[in-house]
């Protein structure tokens, strides 16, 4: 398995996708090769100014504690990772669209990370390796190793309220599916959707993960005919709050580790939005029948 | 009040309507002739005591000889004087200027309006055009031919008609119309606050240059577009009988009185008639009783009773000229009908008008137009004003900002107006042995976004003068892609400035336009009083352009690496694909569903193929999916798959007949192959080829 | 492909004006809203750190419709989106009574977006008791460019002349020998022209006299095709797929570039079918060996290729026949 990098960057920075493509190859991939570090370096471009946020140190901190924490279960470690590295790298939403800031992350600061957490579970010894898949390094917002969780934090939040992204982040489903569809872009929408989900897992219901599509489903395909917002109205977001919010990680403390951090104040949901919309979600999925992940793909044949 | 007339000249020309010789005059008051002729050439005045018997003499009483605002003796037989051929044989066949304009409504109402505009009285206020059609039929017609006296022009006109000029066969047309449909359009412009037909009987003046001359233009003062000159001519050239009267108030006492001058005048082209020769115009009116036009028609002073039977009767007492077409039609209209020459006028005045018809909140408008229709004295439509608004919001709406102080230095928002400068370098007029130099005009631009329904945009309307419009030019060097837009060049007097330096501006625009006043450019005029005049407009143009580009130009600021010219050509994205009309056979394809959700949530939809016509039979599998906000979309299972026309379902394939052009099938979907509530979602159906295919 | 629904929509259009535009509180230029291509370049001149844009925005709908339509408590909403971060505001419009367009004002903060918001405008309604119905949209939406300089749509492709060799990008040095390269990685593909080849761009941007027209002609043809292909390739491994794996045609460059290409890679399929195609072949390497030999015909051709060898061909043989004269 690929090492914590001997001397990494202390800052963050912006790597193109391009440029970080052509350093994944095989071996690097299956945790055998090196990434050359200072090639990465040379490759990226700094980012503006010198603010605490952009410091790896944090970063590198909370990855460390996670993997050493979730060593027997991996994929628990996203619930815990996502809202704390949302609270220690604190930007914009702006900012968190450029990819180049998370192919620099999973290039240059954590390679490791990547490919602890995401490399197949593997049941043989077989002659070829197993290889991280290479979006996990430099892919899409819903598929990259930190982008998700930074994203689902910033997503399922209710404002400073953490609870609902640490629901979603516990369902693997809930971040693949649901994070890809433009409907959780309505805050109303995505914590109807987390409360149905913890509904769910607090009553042991079975077959989850089916239920979690067959949700998602519903809910994207009802949102080509319903206006969510105008069902479930929502106020703008403070944009100031989160502007300062952003200001503090100059003098903030590290976040927690046993408690949940403070999200930014920007405003929670409507509660008679919420409610509105899990009672219809809570419909959907009473009436959407469940299909097998199995087949899925191959449904109409 | 307007002044009296000299008591001499109307004492001269009272003894000739009564025909009264001066001695006879003096007998019959017991003086010499001597005393009389001192008196007619104004040496003299009589003394009180004279004064009634001379009324006795004259007829009158002693009030009309202190006002000498009537005529005595009564009324002179009003009828038609026809000027004979000259005497060297020359033949006219008609009115030259009349003739260089063809009968177009449009062009009438810009030339006539024009007019009214340069003539305005009071500049606090607008001057008022309204245009009358008028049809007369009957009794009416009957009426107000008889008043023209028609017996007496009636047979020039059939001699005129018999000629094979051009004018011939109008007039031929005009007499056939006028017989066989017993029906005569006439078409009649009054202006109100306009000086009215100023002037002596021949001499210079408004009157002389509207009725005596062709193409005199009579100019008062140099912002007029030469008001009367070859535009009265449209007049005559609208009437298929060549034939237009007129009724003016006059702003300035002419033989003492103001009220209802009337006359008419008639062009006709060489004809003979009873054996003699007549050329050229005839005019309606009094018989004249000077010496020198012995017998010449000439304008008289009307009572309300003839004004009336010649449809010419004027509102109230405010200064203005009537004229009146008679056998008014539109070569260049689609119908003579009066509700399709209305709006053609209706259409002129506005585009030709808008920018004088525009006010400010404390600006007047210059112009204020109106146009009616009327048959037999009855409203058929009734009068109304031309709004500038209606067919021109976006360019009223620059001039409007800009006569109440609104424009901004630069467009934020659609319904803003920019203002900014374009300078004019006005050289000074040649005089020999001195340098020329030039003074700095700052005409004014004022660009706007267009409106979504104007017809004509993107150019800068040029004008000068009383908002005349001069052009409409296409700017150059904006570049690609500038939003449509609406911009107003005002120069000269339009600028609403009035000093030296824009009459200067003033001079020398109107010297660079020709006759048709329909563009800046260098006549033989401008260079012969310019130097260096063509160089100053081309300099003028390019500041236009600029000062254009300065507001709405799109702003590059050189950053951008567009790549050789060459390479960036090939690779457009927008571009159709090259031979993309050339297609493969074609495949069959879904051209119409319509479905509804049934009652136990399932949709039935009813779906029509398009279909390559072919000996085989195609086959294909259809398709439902559930429409989505993003992302994949869900498939649906059939529950059902019925065929309707044309083909046959196998399992859940369709079979479609060979050699048909369409296809009908009815599928019913699975509920429990649904995401979500079938009413929820939006259904799309399609069909995939399966590779297959075997008969 | 049209969709149906389960209650009636709108027949009539939808169509949506910005009407002007404010920044930080100071107006925009009307010159950087472009109402024929419908974009708006939010951008102050010399700043960058503005906050806010405010978009004035005016929508008519087909009001006789919707007066007399079956819809109850029938609204029009404004949608600002931008996928890239995951933002989607919904703006309520106002009518006033007497009104007939709806007008509202449209927030654009800076801090949620990253390149190019979509507006969209959606007329919303209830039926048969089911409230916020979508009963019409606009046909094509708004896009707000905040880094565009003008307001255009993106038409053509970038190209950048840069030094490979001594020039700022240190990535580029192993390629100092290329004349030029194809970037699909950016967000907008870019072809790099490599000023430190002798002679390159003074061929493509002047030449002068017919046989170094040709030749220049010669040349920009063999990169456009060069660079069709690789934006064929790299579209075409960019997918999204319906549940049943049919692939969506996408939107943006990859969109016009498969829509432009496809057609002359399977004449004989309508696009759906030759995209299905083309990403089976791709996917599975059945024939798709023989599939580059029509994506390399395809893209020559949209290149100009073969046009422009003729011309070549045509120019160098003239001034022959004119050197032995």
């Amino acid at each position: 398995m690929n090492s914590y990098p001997v001397d990494p960057p202390e800052r963050l920075a912006s790597l193109t996708t391009g440029r970080a493509t052509s350093f994944l190859t095989e071996g690097v991939r299956a945790g055998q090769d090196e990434i050359p570090q200072v090639a990465v370096v040379r490759a990226a471009t700094p980012l503006d100014g010198y603010a605490v946020r952009w410091s790896t140190a944090p970063v590198r901190e909370i990855l460390d504690e996670a993997m050493d924490r979730f060593a027997d279960a991996r994929t628990d470690a996203d619930a815990w990772l996502a809202p704390r590295l949302h609270a220690t790298v604190r930007m914009s939403r702006a900012e968190a669209a450029d990819p180049g800031l998370w192919n620099f992350l999973a290039l240059a600061v954590a390679p490791d990370y990547v490919l602890w957490r995401h490399v197949p579970a593997g049941q043989s010894e077989e002659a070829a390796p197993k290889k991280v898949n290479a979006a996990r390094f430099v892919g899409p917002h819903y598929s990259q190793a930190f982008a998700r969780l930074w994203w689902s934090a910033e997503m399922f939040r209710d404002g400073p309220d953490y609870g609902p992204a640490v629901v979603a982040c516990g369902n693997q489903d809930m971040i693949n599916t649901a994070l890809r569809l433009d409907a959780v872009d309505h805050k109303p929408t995505a914590l109807a959707m987390a409360r149905v989900l913890q509904q769910w897992t607090e009553s042991g219901t079975n077959r989850l993960g089916d239920r979690v599509n067959a949700l998602c489903t519903a809910v994207n395909t009802a949102g080509s005919t319903l206006m969510y917002e105008v069902i479930a109205p929502d106020d703008a977001p403070d944009h100031a709050a989160r502007a300062a919010w952003i200001d503090e990680a100059e003098t903030a403390a590290s976040v927690p580790w046993e408690r949940l951090p403070d999200g930014p104040d920007d405003g929670s949901a409507r509660r008679t939005s919420c409610s509105a919309l899990t009672r219809m979600f809570e419909q959907f999925a009473a009436e959407a029948p469940l299909r097998d992940r199995a087949r899925a793909g191959a449904t109409a044949d | 009040m307007e002044e009296s007339e000299e008591f001499g000249v109307w004492l001269g020309r009272q003894l000739r309507r009564t025909q009264l010789s001066q001695a006879d005059f003096a007998q019959r008051l017991g003086l010499t002739r001597a005393a009389v002729s001192a008196w007619v050439t104004g040496r003299a005045r009589p003394r009180t005591e004279m004064m009634a018997k001379i009324a006795e003499v004259l007829g009158t009483d002693l009030a009309t000889l202190v006002t000498r605002d009537t005529d005595t003796g009564g009324a002179r037989p009003i009828g038609w004087y026809h000027r004979t051929a000259h005497l060297d044989g020359g033949r006219e066949y008609g009115n030259a200027a009349a003739f260089a304009f063809d009968a177009d409504l449009a062009v009438l109402a810009r030339e006539v309006t024009q007019n009214s505009l340069d003539e305005r009285l009071d500049h606090d206020r607008p001057v008022r055009v309204r245009f009358t059609l008028h049809e007369l039929t009957g009794e009416h017609l009957n009426s107000f031919l008889t008043a023209l006296k028609w017996d007496e022009v009636a047979p020039h006109y059939e001699a005129a008609a018999q000629s094979r000029q051009k004018v011939a066969r109008v007039l031929a047309e005009g007499l056939r119309a006028l017989r066989e449909e017993s029906s005569l359009l006439l078409l009649r412009v009054d202006d109100y606050n306009a000086s009215g037909l100023t002037g002596p009987e021949y001499a210079d003046g408004r009157y002389a240059a509207v009725v005596r001359r062709q193409l005199d233009s009579h100019k008062r003062d140099d912002r007029a577009g030469g008001s009367y000159g070859l535009g009265k001519a449209t007049l005559w050239a609208a009437s298929r009988l060549g034939l237009v009267l007129m009724n003016s108030t006059l702003s300035e006492a002419h033989e003492g009185r103001t009220e209802r001058r009337v006359v008419g005048r008639l062009d006709l082209p060489w004809r003979e008639v009873d054996g003699v020769a007549y050329a050229g115009p005839a005019w309606l009116g009094e018989p004249d009783t000077e010496k020198e036009h012995q017998g010449v028609s000439r304008s008289w002073w009307a009572d309300e009773r003839v004004v009336a039977d010649l449809c010419l009767e004027r509102d109230g007492d405010d200064p203005g000229t009537s004229f009146l077409v008679v056998g008014a039609h539109d070569a260049a209209g689609s119908s003579d009908s009066l509700e399709s020459m209305r709006d053609a006028l209706d259409q002129a005045l506005a585009d030709n008008f808008w920018a004088a018809m525009t006010s400010g909140r404390s600006t007047p408008a210059m112009l204020d137009a109106s146009v009616r229709a009327l048959r037999n004295g009855e409203t058929v439509v009734p009068d109304r004003r031309v709004d500038p608004v209606e067919r021109h919001p976006a360019l009223t709406r620059a001039l409007r900002a800009h006569l109440d102080g609104e424009t901004v230095a630069e467009l934020t928002s659609a319904g803003q107006v920019a203002a900014t400068e374009v300078p004019l370098a006005v050289p000074t007029p040649r005089v020999s042995g001195k340098r020329s130099t030039t003074h700095e005009h700052r005409a004014v631009l004022l660009v706007t976004a267009a409106d979504g329904t104007d017809q004509e945009h993107s150019r800068v309307i040029c004008m000068r003068g009383t908002r005349m419009r001069v052009m409409a030019r296409r700017p150059r060097g904006l570049g690609m892609g500038v939003d449509p837009f609406q911009a107003v060049l005002l120069a000269g007097s339009a600028t609403g400035r009035d000093d030296a330096v824009t009459r200067a501006a003033e001079a020398f625009l109107r010297a660079a336009e020709p006759p048709e006043h329909d563009k800046w450019g260098a006549t033989e005029d401008l260079t012969a009083t310019y130097a260096n005049a063509p160089r100053r407009l081309t300099e003028f143009n390019a500041a236009m352009d600029k000062a254009l580009h300065a507001v709405i130009g799109r702003r590059t600021d050189g950053q951008r690496e567009d790549g050789p010219e060459v390479l960036r050509k090939l690779l457009r994205l927008d571009v159709p694909t090259p031979g993309g009309g050339r297609r493969g056979p074609g495949q069959p394809a879904v051209d119409r569903v319509t479905g509804r959700v049934d009652a136990d949530g399932a949709w039935t939809l009813d779906v029509t193929l398009t279909v390559p016509r072919r000996d085989e039979r195609w086959q294909m599998k259809p398709v439902a999916k559930f429409d989505v906000r993003s992302g994949g979309r869900p498939s649906l299972a059939w529950a059902a798959l019925e065929p309707l026309e044309n083909c046959e379902v196998v399992g859940d394939r369709l079979l479609v007949a060979p050699d048909v052009r369409s296809a009908r099938f009815r599928g019913v979907t699975a509920v429990e192959s649904h995401p979500v509530a079938a009413a929820m979602a939006g259904v799309i159906v399609d069909v995939q080829q399966a590779r297959e295919v075997s008969a | 492909m049209s969709t149906v629904y389960a209650y009636p929509t709108l027949v009539g259009k939808v169509e949506a004006t910005v009407k002007g535009a404010h920044i930080d509180g100071k107006p925009l230029q009307l010159s950087l809203i472009s109402r024929s291509e419908r974009v708006v370049a939010l951008h102050q001149v010399e700043r960058e750190d503005w906050t806010e844009g405010v978009l004035d925005l005016e929508v008519s709908v087909p009001a006789g419709e919707v007066d007399d339509g079956p819809w109850a408590r029938v609204g029009c909403f404004a949608v600002l989106s931008e996928g890239a971060t995951n933002t989607r505001v919904v703006t309520r419009l106002d009518k006033q009574r007497d009104d007939s367009v709806w007008r509202g004002e449209v927030r654009v903060h800076r801090s949620c977006h990253l390149a190019r918001a979509t507006l969209d405008v959606c007329v919303v309604g209830t039926y048969g008791g089911i409230d916020g119905r979508v009963i019409g949209t606009t046909d094509a939406p708004w896009v707000v460019d905040l880094h565009g300089r003008t307001p255009t749509r993106q038409r053509e492709l970038d190209i950048v002349e840069v030094d490979f060799r001594d020039g700022p990008e240190e990535w580029l040095r192993r390629f100092a020998d290329a004349p030029w390269l194809i970037d699909t990685e950016r967000e907008q593909p870019t072809i790099l022209l490599n000023t430190s080849f002798e002679g390159l761009s003074p061929l493509l941007s002047g030449a002068h006299g017919p046989l170094e027209k040709a030749t220049a002609g010669l040349l920009a043809a063999q990169i456009a095709a060069d660079a069709w292909s690789t934006m064929f390739h790299s579209a075409l491994a960019d997918l999204e797929f319906d549940e049943d794996g049919t692939p969506h045609l996408p939107g943006g460059w990859q969109g016009a570039v498969l829509r432009s290409l496809l057609p002359d890679v399977f004449p004989e399929l309508p696009l759906a079918e030759a995209l299905a195609e083309a990403h089976s072949r791709r996917a599975d390497g059945r024939g798709w060996g023989e599939v580059q030999s029509r994506i390399q015909f395809a893209a020559a051709r949209r290149g100009t290729l073969p046009k422009n060898l003729t011309a070549a061909i045509r120019a160098v043989s003239r001034a022959q026949g004119g050197a032995r004269r």
